[in-house]
């Protein structure tokens, strides 16, 4: 068990100490249930509070600035998301048309897979929640779309949602 | 006649390589725990599928708030004392606006060319305030950031 005791006195000692008076040694033995007890709550506990995973992160690589880009007009899918989240797609200089967030990806897969050129550019409006924006990159990552853009909602988008919507 | 009294077998294990793997098992978990530093606010990540893991080491986090304010904190202390001076060292992370965030990105880029970006915005944040820490991000020339997402169910 767990504890420790000193055994008898080794044998070829007894000659030599026959002038002393024998000393009866002791035993020593430590009870180390509580200690062990202790370790196992420790144990526990860390083992419980552990928590192995770390948070996940969507990595993104911007261009640096002063960079353009050319993309002729054909090639350009603009997804607008309006501040209540609505999401408005277009090709070129299209009508804006609703999208539903939820058939978004087949959309996009389908409109990558009849043009590989396309590019995306998400237009996310000012007002809107940082969630959406995220959401989106999610929906185009998962649609195998790792190349897009990021710009700034004008106002001139807004009136031409604003056309659509009516 | 009496029955010859049979003598009771006393059992005794050898509890000593239990305790040892449990002894063992304890100084890992305390050696690799790392508690989680008390966060200046609480943040409710958006989620996502991405499967990049979040890096251990040499973090620099902007974090967006519900309410939309901005706070900068680094992984490490002296990082912290550098950048927000020595009576700042302990906190996790500290409130800035968007005018101070270059010069502090652009100073704790020297202090530490390794650091990595990371931006933690809060789902329900405005995107206006993401997308300026986003161009703060791009005009500081930090083009690789990772945004922190959470799992998605």
């Amino acid at each position: 068990m767990a504890g420790m005791d000193s055994g008898d006195a080794p044998r070829g000692h007894s000659k030599k100490k026959k002038k002393h008076k024998r000393m009866r040694r002791l035993g020593i033995r430590i009870d180390m249930t509580p200690m062990v007890d202790v370790a196992f709550l420790l144990l526990t506990f860390f083992m419980l509070t552990t928590t192995m995973n770390r948070p996940q992160t969507m990595e993104i690589n911007m261009p640096p600035e002063n960079t353009t880009v050319e993309v002729p007009q054909s090639n350009l899918i603009t997804l607008r998301i309006k501040d209540d989240g609505v999401i408005y797609w277009n090709i070129a200089e299209e009508t804006p048309q609703k999208v539903e967030y939820k058939d978004l990806r087949v959309l996009m897969t389908q409109k990558v897979q009849q043009n590989p050129k396309l590019i995306t550019l998400i237009k996310v409006d000012r007002k809107g929640k940082y969630h959406m924006m995220v959401d989106i990159m999610d929906e185009l990552n998962l649609a195998n779309i790792t190349r897009f853009s990021l710009a700034p909602m004008l106002d001139a988008d807004k009136q031409v949602l604003a056309k659509a919507a009516s | 006649m009496p029955k010859i009294k049979q003598a009771r077998v006393g059992i005794k294990m050898d509890m000593t390589p239990m305790v040892d793997v449990a002894f063992l098992l304890l100084t890992f978990f305390m050696l690799t725990t790392q508690f989680k530093p008390a966060e200046e606010v609480q943040i409710i990540l958006p989620s996502s599928h991405s499967a990049f893991k979040l890096p251990e080491t040499d973090v620099m986090s902007v974090t967006i708030s519900k309410d939309n304010r901005i706070f900068l904190g680094f992984d490490s202390q002296r990082m912290s004392g550098r950048i927000f001076g020595e009576e700042n060292k302990l906190r996790s992370s500290i409130e800035v606006t968007t005018k101070e965030l270059p010069d502090m990105l652009i100073r704790a880029r020297i202090a530490n060319p390794k650091l990595r970006t990371v931006v933690k915005g809060d789902a329900d944040a405005d995107y206006g305030l993401a997308e300026d820490v986003m161009n703060i991000l791009q005009k500081t020339n930090i083009t690789r950031f990772n945004l922190v997402t959470d799992m998605e169910k």
